[in-house]
Protein backbone atom coordinates (compact mmCIF):
# COMPACT_ATOMS: atom_id res chain seq x y z
CA UNK A 1 0.00 0.00 0.00
CA UNK A 2 1.43 3.36 -0.90
CA UNK A 3 1.63 6.24 1.54
CA UNK A 4 -1.36 8.09 0.17
CA UNK A 5 -3.59 5.04 0.46
CA UNK A 6 -2.32 4.36 3.95
CA UNK A 7 -3.04 7.95 4.91
CA UNK A 8 -6.56 7.83 3.48
CA UNK A 9 -7.33 4.52 5.15
CA UNK A 10 -6.03 5.58 8.53
CA UNK A 11 -8.02 8.83 8.45
CA UNK A 12 -11.22 7.09 7.47
CA UNK A 13 -10.85 4.17 9.85
CA UNK A 14 -11.98 5.69 13.18
CA UNK A 15 -15.15 7.17 11.68
CA UNK A 16 -15.85 4.03 9.66
CA UNK A 17 -15.49 1.72 12.66
CA UNK A 18 -17.76 3.80 14.92
CA UNK A 19 -20.32 4.44 12.22
CA UNK A 20 -20.30 0.86 11.03
CA UNK A 21 -20.55 -0.70 14.47
CA UNK A 22 -23.18 1.57 16.01
CA UNK A 23 -25.17 2.81 13.01
CA UNK A 24 -24.93 0.56 9.96
CA UNK A 25 -24.79 -2.86 11.61
CA UNK A 26 -27.77 -2.18 13.90
CA UNK A 27 -29.69 -0.73 10.99
CA UNK A 28 -29.18 -3.90 8.93
CA UNK A 29 -29.88 -6.07 11.97
CA UNK A 30 -33.27 -4.46 12.35
CA UNK A 31 -34.29 -6.22 9.11
CA UNK A 32 -32.83 -9.47 10.38
CA UNK A 33 -34.41 -9.25 13.82
CA UNK A 34 -37.85 -8.67 12.37
CA UNK A 35 -37.80 -12.30 11.15
CA UNK A 36 -36.67 -13.86 14.42
CA UNK A 37 -38.23 -14.66 17.73
CA UNK A 38 -35.74 -13.21 20.13
CA UNK A 39 -36.22 -12.37 23.75
CA UNK A 40 -33.54 -11.28 26.16
CA UNK A 41 -29.93 -10.66 25.44
CA UNK A 42 -28.42 -14.12 25.61
CA UNK A 43 -31.32 -16.35 24.54
CA UNK A 44 -31.40 -18.03 21.15
CA UNK A 45 -32.90 -16.62 18.04
CA UNK A 46 -35.58 -18.65 16.33
CA UNK A 47 -36.55 -18.00 12.71
CA UNK A 48 -40.23 -17.18 12.52
CA UNK A 49 -40.44 -15.85 8.98
CA UNK A 50 -42.88 -13.05 8.24
CA UNK A 51 -44.94 -13.86 11.33
CA UNK A 52 -44.47 -10.42 12.88
CA UNK A 53 -45.46 -8.70 9.69
CA UNK A 54 -48.64 -10.79 9.61
CA UNK A 55 -49.35 -9.90 13.22
CA UNK A 56 -48.72 -6.27 12.39
CA UNK A 57 -51.34 -6.32 9.66
CA UNK A 58 -54.01 -7.16 12.24
CA UNK A 59 -52.58 -5.06 15.09
CA UNK A 60 -55.25 -2.51 15.84
CA UNK A 61 -52.72 -0.03 17.21
CA UNK A 62 -51.02 0.37 13.82
CA UNK A 63 -53.97 2.07 12.05
CA UNK A 64 -54.30 4.36 15.07
CA UNK A 65 -50.65 5.29 14.87
CA UNK A 66 -50.98 6.00 11.16
CA UNK A 67 -54.07 8.13 11.73
CA UNK A 68 -52.32 10.13 14.46
CA UNK A 69 -49.28 10.74 12.30
CA UNK A 70 -51.55 11.66 9.39
CA UNK A 71 -53.33 14.15 11.62
CA UNK A 72 -50.06 15.68 12.82
CA UNK A 73 -48.68 15.73 9.28
CA UNK A 74 -51.68 17.39 7.66
CA UNK A 75 -53.10 19.44 10.52
CA UNK A 76 -49.92 20.28 12.38
CA UNK A 77 -47.76 20.48 9.28
CA UNK A 78 -50.15 22.80 7.48
CA UNK A 79 -50.44 25.08 10.52
CA UNK A 80 -46.68 25.20 10.96
CA UNK A 81 -46.02 25.93 7.29
CA UNK A 82 -48.68 28.62 6.96
CA UNK A 83 -47.60 30.32 10.19
CA UNK A 84 -43.97 30.09 9.14
CA UNK A 85 -44.65 31.55 5.71
CA UNK A 86 -46.64 34.46 7.14
CA UNK A 87 -44.03 35.15 9.80
CA UNK A 88 -41.08 34.91 7.43
CA UNK A 89 -42.84 37.32 5.07
CA UNK A 90 -43.58 39.77 7.90
CA UNK A 91 -39.99 39.53 9.16
CA UNK A 92 -38.60 41.24 6.06
CA UNK A 93 -39.33 44.60 7.70
CA UNK A 94 -36.55 46.07 9.75
CA UNK A 95 -38.61 47.39 12.63
CA UNK A 96 -37.76 46.93 16.28
CA UNK A 97 -40.58 44.37 16.53
CA UNK A 98 -39.24 42.35 13.61
CA UNK A 99 -35.74 42.41 15.08
CA UNK A 100 -37.15 41.15 18.38
CA UNK A 101 -39.04 38.28 16.74
CA UNK A 102 -35.95 37.42 14.67
CA UNK A 103 -34.08 37.10 17.95
CA UNK A 104 -36.49 34.73 19.66
CA UNK A 105 -38.35 32.74 17.00
CA UNK A 106 -35.89 29.85 17.14
CA UNK A 107 -35.92 29.50 20.94
CA UNK A 108 -38.43 26.62 20.93
CA UNK A 109 -36.24 24.74 18.43
CA UNK A 110 -33.02 24.99 20.39
CA UNK A 111 -34.26 24.17 23.88
CA UNK A 112 -34.67 20.52 24.82
CA UNK A 113 -37.83 18.86 23.50
CA UNK A 114 -38.23 17.33 26.94
CA UNK A 115 -38.35 20.81 28.48
CA UNK A 116 -40.88 21.85 25.84
CA UNK A 117 -43.00 18.79 26.66
CA UNK A 118 -42.87 19.41 30.41
CA UNK A 119 -43.73 23.06 29.93
CA UNK A 120 -46.75 22.25 27.78
CA UNK A 121 -47.88 19.63 30.25
CA UNK A 122 -48.18 22.42 32.78
CA UNK A 123 -49.75 24.85 30.32
CA UNK A 124 -52.43 22.20 29.72
CA UNK A 125 -52.88 21.36 33.42
CA UNK A 126 -56.61 21.05 34.17
CA UNK A 127 -56.50 23.34 37.21
CA UNK A 128 -54.23 26.33 37.14
CA UNK A 129 -52.75 25.67 33.71
CA UNK A 130 -52.37 28.87 31.70
CA UNK A 131 -54.63 27.65 28.91
CA UNK A 132 -57.65 26.88 31.06
CA UNK A 133 -56.91 30.02 33.06
CA UNK A 134 -56.99 32.06 29.87
CA UNK A 135 -60.26 30.45 28.72
CA UNK A 136 -61.89 31.16 32.09
CA UNK A 137 -60.58 34.73 32.07
CA UNK A 138 -62.16 35.48 28.68
CA UNK A 139 -65.47 33.86 29.65
CA UNK A 140 -64.95 30.57 27.84
CA UNK A 141 -64.63 28.60 31.07
CA UNK A 142 -66.96 25.98 29.63
CA UNK A 143 -64.22 24.96 27.20
CA UNK A 144 -61.70 24.39 29.97
CA UNK A 145 -60.84 20.73 30.23
CA UNK A 146 -58.18 18.23 31.07
CA UNK A 147 -56.61 18.57 27.63
CA UNK A 148 -54.11 15.76 27.84
CA UNK A 149 -56.45 13.44 29.72
CA UNK A 150 -59.20 13.62 27.12
CA UNK A 151 -59.11 11.06 24.30
CA UNK A 152 -60.55 13.58 21.82
CA UNK A 153 -58.38 16.56 22.73
CA UNK A 154 -55.06 14.95 23.67
CA UNK A 155 -53.85 14.60 20.07
CA UNK A 156 -54.74 18.16 18.98
CA UNK A 157 -53.14 19.38 22.21
CA UNK A 158 -49.93 17.51 21.41
CA UNK A 159 -50.21 18.90 17.89
CA UNK A 160 -50.28 22.48 19.17
CA UNK A 161 -47.20 21.84 21.29
CA UNK A 162 -45.51 20.30 18.23
CA UNK A 163 -46.31 23.35 16.10
CA UNK A 164 -44.96 25.65 18.83
CA UNK A 165 -41.76 23.65 18.88
CA UNK A 166 -41.37 23.12 15.13
CA UNK A 167 -42.47 26.37 13.50
CA UNK A 168 -39.18 28.22 14.03
CA UNK A 169 -37.31 25.86 11.77
CA UNK A 170 -39.66 26.58 8.87
CA UNK A 171 -39.57 30.33 9.51
CA UNK A 172 -35.80 30.10 9.18
CA UNK A 173 -36.11 28.04 6.00
CA UNK A 174 -38.58 30.44 4.37
CA UNK A 175 -36.64 33.50 5.54
CA UNK A 176 -33.53 32.07 3.88
CA UNK A 177 -35.58 31.42 0.74
CA UNK A 178 -36.92 34.98 0.71
CA UNK A 179 -33.39 36.31 1.16
CA UNK A 180 -32.42 34.25 -1.87
CA UNK A 181 -34.92 36.04 -4.11
CA UNK A 182 -32.82 38.23 -6.42
CA UNK A 183 -32.69 41.82 -5.22
CA UNK A 184 -33.65 43.22 -8.65
CA UNK A 185 -37.00 41.46 -8.48
CA UNK A 186 -37.70 42.94 -5.07
CA UNK A 187 -36.63 46.41 -6.22
CA UNK A 188 -38.74 46.20 -9.34
CA UNK A 189 -41.71 45.18 -7.22
CA UNK A 190 -41.14 48.10 -4.85
CA UNK A 191 -40.95 50.52 -7.76
CA UNK A 192 -44.23 49.17 -9.06
CA UNK A 193 -45.72 49.73 -5.62
CA UNK A 194 -46.13 46.03 -5.00
CA UNK A 195 -46.19 45.38 -1.26
CA UNK A 196 -47.91 43.24 1.32
CA UNK A 197 -50.34 40.58 0.22
CA UNK A 198 -50.00 41.36 -3.51
CA UNK A 199 -46.25 41.07 -3.28
CA UNK A 200 -46.58 37.85 -1.35
CA UNK A 201 -48.85 36.24 -3.95
CA UNK A 202 -47.03 37.49 -7.03
CA UNK A 203 -43.42 37.24 -5.92
CA UNK A 204 -42.63 35.59 -2.60
CA UNK A 205 -44.87 32.53 -2.97
CA UNK A 206 -43.93 31.56 -6.55
CA UNK A 207 -40.23 32.23 -5.92
CA UNK A 208 -40.16 29.91 -2.94
CA UNK A 209 -41.10 26.68 -4.70
CA UNK A 210 -37.83 24.88 -4.03
CA UNK A 211 -37.76 25.85 -0.35
CA UNK A 212 -41.39 24.83 -0.07
CA UNK A 213 -40.53 21.36 -1.26
CA UNK A 214 -37.74 21.01 1.30
CA UNK A 215 -40.11 22.28 3.99
CA UNK A 216 -42.85 19.81 3.17
CA UNK A 217 -40.48 16.85 3.14
CA UNK A 218 -38.99 18.04 6.43
CA UNK A 219 -42.41 18.26 8.01
CA UNK A 220 -42.94 14.59 7.18
CA UNK A 221 -39.54 13.58 8.52
CA UNK A 222 -40.06 15.60 11.71
CA UNK A 223 -43.55 14.26 12.33
CA UNK A 224 -42.37 10.67 11.96
CA UNK A 225 -39.57 11.52 14.39
CA UNK A 226 -41.94 12.58 17.17
CA UNK A 227 -40.98 10.66 20.28
CA UNK A 228 -39.81 12.74 23.23
CA UNK A 229 -42.76 15.13 23.06
CA UNK A 230 -45.34 12.34 23.29
CA UNK A 231 -43.27 10.10 25.55
CA UNK A 232 -43.06 12.86 28.15
CA UNK A 233 -46.45 14.56 27.73
CA UNK A 234 -48.80 11.59 27.45
CA UNK A 235 -46.72 8.45 26.94
CA UNK A 236 -49.04 7.65 24.04
CA UNK A 237 -52.19 7.83 26.14
CA UNK A 238 -54.89 8.24 27.18
CA UNK A 239 -56.01 4.90 25.72
CA UNK A 240 -53.38 5.21 22.94
CA UNK A 241 -54.97 8.45 21.73
CA UNK A 242 -51.54 9.98 21.04
CA UNK A 243 -49.52 6.87 20.18
CA UNK A 244 -46.94 7.39 17.43
CA UNK A 245 -44.71 4.91 15.64
CA UNK A 246 -41.71 5.62 17.81
CA UNK A 247 -43.56 5.50 21.12
CA UNK A 248 -45.14 2.21 20.05
CA UNK A 249 -41.77 0.80 18.98
CA UNK A 250 -40.35 1.87 22.32
CA UNK A 251 -43.19 0.23 24.23
CA UNK A 252 -43.04 -3.03 22.30
CA UNK A 253 -39.26 -3.22 22.36
CA UNK A 254 -38.37 -2.01 25.80
CA UNK A 255 -41.43 -2.39 28.01
CA UNK A 256 -42.67 -5.67 26.52
CA UNK A 257 -39.22 -6.90 25.33
CA UNK A 258 -40.73 -8.00 22.02
CA UNK A 259 -37.58 -7.23 20.08
CA UNK A 260 -38.66 -8.95 16.87
CA UNK A 261 -42.03 -7.25 16.78
CA UNK A 262 -40.51 -3.85 17.56
CA UNK A 263 -38.04 -4.37 14.71
CA UNK A 264 -40.83 -5.24 12.30
CA UNK A 265 -42.60 -2.05 13.38
CA UNK A 266 -39.42 -0.09 12.72
CA UNK A 267 -39.17 -1.52 9.21
CA UNK A 268 -42.79 -0.67 8.46
CA UNK A 269 -42.15 2.81 9.85
CA UNK A 270 -39.19 3.18 7.48
CA UNK A 271 -41.31 2.03 4.54
CA UNK A 272 -44.06 4.53 5.41
CA UNK A 273 -41.53 7.37 5.74
CA UNK A 274 -40.01 6.56 2.37
CA UNK A 275 -43.40 6.38 0.65
CA UNK A 276 -44.66 9.60 2.25
CA UNK A 277 -41.51 11.64 1.60
CA UNK A 278 -41.26 10.44 -2.00
CA UNK A 279 -44.94 11.20 -2.58
CA UNK A 280 -44.60 14.68 -1.08
CA UNK A 281 -41.37 15.29 -2.96
CA UNK A 282 -43.07 14.35 -6.21
CA UNK A 283 -46.15 16.47 -5.48
CA UNK A 284 -44.01 19.53 -4.87
CA UNK A 285 -41.41 18.85 -7.52
CA UNK A 286 -42.62 21.07 -10.34
CA UNK A 287 -41.33 24.57 -10.63
CA UNK A 288 -44.67 26.33 -11.14
CA UNK A 289 -43.06 29.19 -13.05
CA UNK A 290 -41.15 26.88 -15.30
CA UNK A 291 -44.30 25.02 -16.20
CA UNK A 292 -46.12 28.17 -17.22
CA UNK A 293 -43.51 29.74 -19.48
CA UNK B 1 -53.47 48.60 7.04
CA UNK B 2 -51.26 45.80 5.75
CA UNK B 3 -48.46 47.00 7.91
CA UNK B 4 -50.79 46.90 10.88
CA UNK B 5 -51.88 43.33 10.15
CA UNK B 6 -48.30 42.17 9.89
CA UNK B 7 -47.36 43.97 13.11
CA UNK B 8 -50.29 42.46 14.97
CA UNK B 9 -49.29 39.02 13.73
CA UNK B 10 -45.65 39.48 14.71
CA UNK B 11 -46.66 40.71 18.14
CA UNK B 12 -48.95 37.74 18.75
CA UNK B 13 -46.38 35.31 17.42
CA UNK B 14 -43.56 36.82 19.45
CA UNK B 15 -45.68 36.70 22.60
CA UNK B 16 -46.65 33.07 21.99
CA UNK B 17 -42.95 32.20 21.91
CA UNK B 18 -41.84 34.28 24.83
CA UNK B 19 -44.74 34.20 27.30
CA UNK B 20 -44.62 30.46 28.09
CA UNK B 21 -40.85 30.63 28.55
CA UNK B 22 -41.08 33.68 30.81
CA UNK B 23 -43.87 31.97 32.73
CA UNK B 24 -41.56 29.02 33.37
CA UNK B 25 -38.77 31.34 34.51
CA UNK B 26 -41.13 33.29 36.76
CA UNK B 27 -42.74 30.18 38.20
CA UNK B 28 -39.33 28.76 39.06
CA UNK B 29 -39.07 31.52 41.69
CA UNK B 30 -42.47 30.87 43.27
CA UNK B 31 -43.46 28.56 46.08
CA UNK B 32 -44.18 25.17 44.53
CA UNK B 33 -47.82 25.16 45.58
CA UNK B 34 -48.43 28.64 44.12
CA UNK B 35 -47.33 27.74 40.60
CA UNK B 36 -50.70 26.40 39.53
CA UNK B 37 -52.74 27.84 42.39
CA UNK B 38 -52.14 31.40 41.18
CA UNK B 39 -50.37 31.01 37.84
CA UNK B 40 -50.39 34.69 36.87
CA UNK B 41 -49.17 36.20 40.12
CA UNK B 42 -45.61 37.40 40.41
CA UNK B 43 -43.49 35.64 42.99
CA UNK B 44 -44.00 37.49 46.26
CA UNK B 45 -40.58 36.52 47.48
CA UNK B 46 -38.16 34.94 45.02
CA UNK B 47 -37.73 31.34 46.13
CA UNK B 48 -34.10 30.77 45.23
CA UNK B 49 -34.31 27.67 47.39
CA UNK B 50 -36.12 25.99 44.45
CA UNK B 51 -32.80 26.03 42.62
CA UNK B 52 -30.97 24.65 45.62
CA UNK B 53 -33.43 21.79 45.96
CA UNK B 54 -33.34 21.04 42.22
CA UNK B 55 -29.55 21.12 42.26
CA UNK B 56 -29.15 18.98 45.38
CA UNK B 57 -32.20 16.88 46.35
CA UNK B 58 -33.44 16.34 42.80
CA UNK B 59 -29.83 15.68 41.76
CA UNK B 60 -29.73 18.11 38.87
CA UNK B 61 -26.09 18.72 39.75
CA UNK B 62 -25.38 15.12 38.75
CA UNK B 63 -27.53 15.28 35.61
CA UNK B 64 -25.85 18.54 34.67
CA UNK B 65 -22.40 17.04 35.12
CA UNK B 66 -23.37 13.93 33.14
CA UNK B 67 -24.74 16.06 30.31
CA UNK B 68 -21.63 18.21 30.34
CA UNK B 69 -19.34 15.17 30.26
CA UNK B 70 -21.36 13.40 27.56
CA UNK B 71 -21.58 16.47 25.30
CA UNK B 72 -17.98 17.59 25.74
CA UNK B 73 -16.43 14.14 25.41
CA UNK B 74 -18.53 13.48 22.31
CA UNK B 75 -17.37 16.72 20.70
CA UNK B 76 -13.73 16.06 21.60
CA UNK B 77 -13.88 12.74 19.74
CA UNK B 78 -16.36 13.70 17.07
CA UNK B 79 -14.68 16.82 15.71
CA UNK B 80 -11.25 15.29 14.94
CA UNK B 81 -12.65 11.92 13.82
CA UNK B 82 -15.33 13.53 11.67
CA UNK B 83 -12.95 16.13 10.21
CA UNK B 84 -10.35 13.51 9.30
CA UNK B 85 -12.92 11.44 7.44
CA UNK B 86 -14.49 14.50 5.81
CA UNK B 87 -11.05 15.72 4.73
CA UNK B 88 -9.95 12.57 2.93
CA UNK B 89 -13.40 12.10 1.40
CA UNK B 90 -13.34 15.67 0.10
CA UNK B 91 -9.73 15.94 -1.08
CA UNK B 92 -8.38 12.46 -1.67
CA UNK B 93 -10.78 10.92 -4.17
CA UNK B 94 -10.31 7.18 -4.60
CA UNK B 95 -12.33 4.49 -6.28
CA UNK B 96 -15.55 4.22 -4.30
CA UNK B 97 -15.02 7.40 -2.29
CA UNK B 98 -18.35 8.79 -3.50
CA UNK B 99 -20.04 5.65 -2.30
CA UNK B 100 -18.34 5.82 1.10
CA UNK B 101 -19.43 9.44 1.42
CA UNK B 102 -22.98 8.49 0.47
CA UNK B 103 -23.05 5.74 3.09
CA UNK B 104 -21.93 8.22 5.74
CA UNK B 105 -24.55 10.78 4.70
CA UNK B 106 -27.27 8.14 4.66
CA UNK B 107 -27.36 8.40 8.44
CA UNK B 108 -28.86 11.91 8.16
CA UNK B 109 -31.88 10.53 6.34
CA UNK B 110 -33.35 8.01 8.72
CA UNK B 111 -34.58 8.38 12.29
CA UNK B 112 -32.08 6.78 14.65
CA UNK B 113 -34.91 4.88 16.30
CA UNK B 114 -34.98 2.54 13.31
CA UNK B 115 -31.82 0.90 14.62
CA UNK B 116 -32.64 1.20 18.28
CA UNK B 117 -33.48 -2.43 19.13
CA UNK B 118 -30.29 -3.99 17.74
CA UNK B 119 -28.30 -1.05 19.09
CA UNK B 120 -29.67 -1.67 22.57
CA UNK B 121 -28.89 -5.41 22.33
CA UNK B 122 -25.37 -4.65 21.13
CA UNK B 123 -24.73 -2.18 23.92
CA UNK B 124 -26.01 -4.66 26.51
CA UNK B 125 -23.69 -7.33 25.16
CA UNK B 126 -20.76 -4.94 25.34
CA UNK B 127 -21.76 -3.95 28.87
CA UNK B 128 -22.10 -0.35 27.70
CA UNK B 129 -25.63 0.41 28.80
CA UNK B 130 -25.95 2.66 31.84
CA UNK B 131 -22.53 4.01 30.98
CA UNK B 132 -21.40 7.44 29.88
CA UNK B 133 -18.64 5.82 27.81
CA UNK B 134 -21.27 3.86 25.91
CA UNK B 135 -23.42 6.94 25.46
CA UNK B 136 -20.47 8.95 24.12
CA UNK B 137 -19.52 6.25 21.60
CA UNK B 138 -23.08 6.08 20.32
CA UNK B 139 -23.37 9.87 20.22
CA UNK B 140 -20.17 10.16 18.18
CA UNK B 141 -21.40 7.52 15.75
CA UNK B 142 -24.81 9.15 15.28
CA UNK B 143 -23.34 12.65 14.90
CA UNK B 144 -20.82 11.65 12.23
CA UNK B 145 -23.17 12.00 9.24
CA UNK B 146 -23.93 15.64 9.84
CA UNK B 147 -20.35 16.46 10.82
CA UNK B 148 -18.84 14.81 7.75
CA UNK B 149 -21.42 16.52 5.56
CA UNK B 150 -20.71 20.03 6.85
CA UNK B 151 -16.94 19.67 7.28
CA UNK B 152 -16.72 18.10 3.82
CA UNK B 153 -18.32 21.24 2.43
CA UNK B 154 -15.73 23.42 4.16
CA UNK B 155 -12.78 21.32 3.00
CA UNK B 156 -14.05 21.29 -0.58
CA UNK B 157 -14.30 25.06 -0.54
CA UNK B 158 -10.66 25.56 0.53
CA UNK B 159 -8.35 26.38 -2.40
CA UNK B 160 -6.39 23.30 -3.46
CA UNK B 161 -3.19 25.31 -4.03
CA UNK B 162 -2.86 25.78 -0.28
CA UNK B 163 -2.55 22.05 0.32
CA UNK B 164 -0.19 21.69 -2.66
CA UNK B 165 1.99 24.53 -1.41
CA UNK B 166 2.16 22.94 2.02
CA UNK B 167 3.13 19.59 0.50
CA UNK B 168 5.85 21.31 -1.59
CA UNK B 169 7.22 22.88 1.55
CA UNK B 170 7.81 19.42 2.85
CA UNK B 171 4.71 18.98 4.95
CA UNK B 172 3.50 15.40 4.80
CA UNK B 173 -0.15 14.48 4.47
CA UNK B 174 -0.56 14.62 8.25
CA UNK B 175 1.07 18.00 8.77
CA UNK B 176 -0.81 19.46 5.81
CA UNK B 177 -4.06 18.44 7.43
CA UNK B 178 -3.37 19.37 11.05
CA UNK B 179 -1.26 22.49 10.50
CA UNK B 180 -2.78 24.01 7.36
CA UNK B 181 -6.15 22.66 6.30
CA UNK B 182 -7.85 22.03 9.64
CA UNK B 183 -7.02 25.49 11.04
CA UNK B 184 -8.39 27.02 7.82
CA UNK B 185 -11.62 25.08 8.28
CA UNK B 186 -12.06 26.44 11.80
CA UNK B 187 -15.35 28.21 10.96
CA UNK B 188 -16.67 24.78 10.04
CA UNK B 189 -15.52 23.35 13.35
CA UNK B 190 -17.30 26.15 15.18
CA UNK B 191 -20.54 25.60 13.26
CA UNK B 192 -20.55 21.81 13.68
CA UNK B 193 -19.35 22.05 17.27
CA UNK B 194 -22.07 24.43 18.38
CA UNK B 195 -24.82 22.71 16.45
CA UNK B 196 -23.86 19.24 17.62
CA UNK B 197 -23.29 20.55 21.13
CA UNK B 198 -26.85 21.89 21.37
CA UNK B 199 -28.26 18.68 19.92
CA UNK B 200 -26.25 16.53 22.32
CA UNK B 201 -27.19 18.63 25.34
CA UNK B 202 -30.84 18.07 24.46
CA UNK B 203 -30.59 14.46 23.27
CA UNK B 204 -33.29 12.22 24.66
CA UNK B 205 -34.22 9.28 22.39
CA UNK B 206 -30.97 7.32 22.49
CA UNK B 207 -30.26 8.10 26.13
CA UNK B 208 -33.78 7.06 27.11
CA UNK B 209 -33.09 3.57 25.79
CA UNK B 210 -29.45 3.22 26.78
CA UNK B 211 -29.58 4.67 30.30
CA UNK B 212 -31.83 3.51 33.15
CA UNK B 213 -29.68 4.19 36.21
CA UNK B 214 -30.19 7.53 37.83
CA UNK B 215 -26.47 8.05 38.40
CA UNK B 216 -25.85 8.05 34.65
CA UNK B 217 -28.87 10.13 33.58
CA UNK B 218 -28.38 13.29 31.53
CA UNK B 219 -30.46 16.43 32.06
CA UNK B 220 -33.34 15.59 29.70
CA UNK B 221 -33.68 12.14 31.26
CA UNK B 222 -33.52 13.54 34.78
CA UNK B 223 -36.08 16.20 33.95
CA UNK B 224 -38.46 13.69 32.37
CA UNK B 225 -38.07 11.38 35.36
CA UNK B 226 -38.67 14.14 37.87
CA UNK B 227 -41.76 15.24 35.95
CA UNK B 228 -43.14 11.72 35.87
CA UNK B 229 -42.73 11.33 39.64
CA UNK B 230 -43.77 14.86 40.62
CA UNK B 231 -46.56 15.84 38.25
CA UNK B 232 -49.37 14.61 40.47
CA UNK B 233 -47.94 16.15 43.60
CA UNK B 234 -48.11 19.84 44.15
CA UNK B 235 -44.60 20.90 44.99
CA UNK B 236 -43.28 21.94 41.63
CA UNK B 237 -40.72 24.55 42.61
CA UNK B 238 -37.73 22.30 42.05
CA UNK B 239 -39.20 20.98 38.81
CA UNK B 240 -39.52 24.48 37.33
CA UNK B 241 -36.04 25.35 38.53
CA UNK B 242 -34.90 22.17 36.76
CA UNK B 243 -36.62 23.31 33.56
CA UNK B 244 -34.71 26.58 33.69
CA UNK B 245 -31.44 24.73 34.35
CA UNK B 246 -32.03 22.62 31.21
CA UNK B 247 -33.03 25.51 28.96
CA UNK B 248 -30.76 28.39 29.90
CA UNK B 249 -27.36 27.04 28.77
CA UNK B 250 -28.56 26.37 25.21
CA UNK B 251 -30.38 29.68 25.00
CA UNK B 252 -27.24 31.54 26.06
CA UNK B 253 -25.11 29.68 23.52
CA UNK B 254 -27.74 30.21 20.85
CA UNK B 255 -27.90 33.92 21.63
CA UNK B 256 -24.17 34.37 21.03
CA UNK B 257 -23.95 32.16 17.97
CA UNK B 258 -27.33 32.75 16.31
CA UNK B 259 -26.02 32.93 12.76
CA UNK B 260 -23.82 29.87 13.15
CA UNK B 261 -26.66 27.78 14.54
CA UNK B 262 -28.97 28.87 11.75
CA UNK B 263 -26.27 28.19 9.13
CA UNK B 264 -25.86 24.70 10.51
CA UNK B 265 -29.59 24.00 10.54
CA UNK B 266 -29.95 25.28 7.00
CA UNK B 267 -26.90 23.36 5.82
CA UNK B 268 -28.62 20.14 6.72
CA UNK B 269 -31.83 21.15 4.99
CA UNK B 270 -30.85 22.86 1.74
CA UNK B 271 -28.46 20.48 0.08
Amino acid sequence: MNRRALFVASYLAPAAVLYGLFVLVPFVQTFQLSFFSFRGVSSERRWVGPQYYQALATDEVVPKVLAHLGFLLIGGGLCALVMAMVTAHALQENTRLARFVRGVFLFPQVVSVVAVAVMWQFLYAPNGGLINGFLRAVGLGGMAKSWLGDTTWALPAVGVAWVWFAVGFYIMLFAAGIKGIPAEIGEAASLEGCFGWKRFVSITWPMLWSVRRVAVVYVAVNVFNVFALVNVMTNGGPARATETFLTYIYEQGFSASKFGYASALAIVNLAVILVVTFALGAMFRKNPEGART
Amino acid sequence: MKKLASNVWLTLFGLSVVVPLLWVAMSSLKKGADILASPWSLPTQPQWSNYASAWQQAEFSRFFLNSLIASTATLLILLPVGSMAAYVLARYPFRGSKLVRGVFLFGMMFPNFLAIVPLYLLMSQLGLTDSLVGLVLVYVAYSLSFTIFVMGGFFEALPGELAEAAMMDGCGHHATFWKVMLPLARPGLVVTGIFNGIGLWNEYNLAKVLVQKQEVMTLPLGLARLTATQFYQSDWGALFAGLVIVMVPVLVIYWFFKEKVQDAMLAGAIK
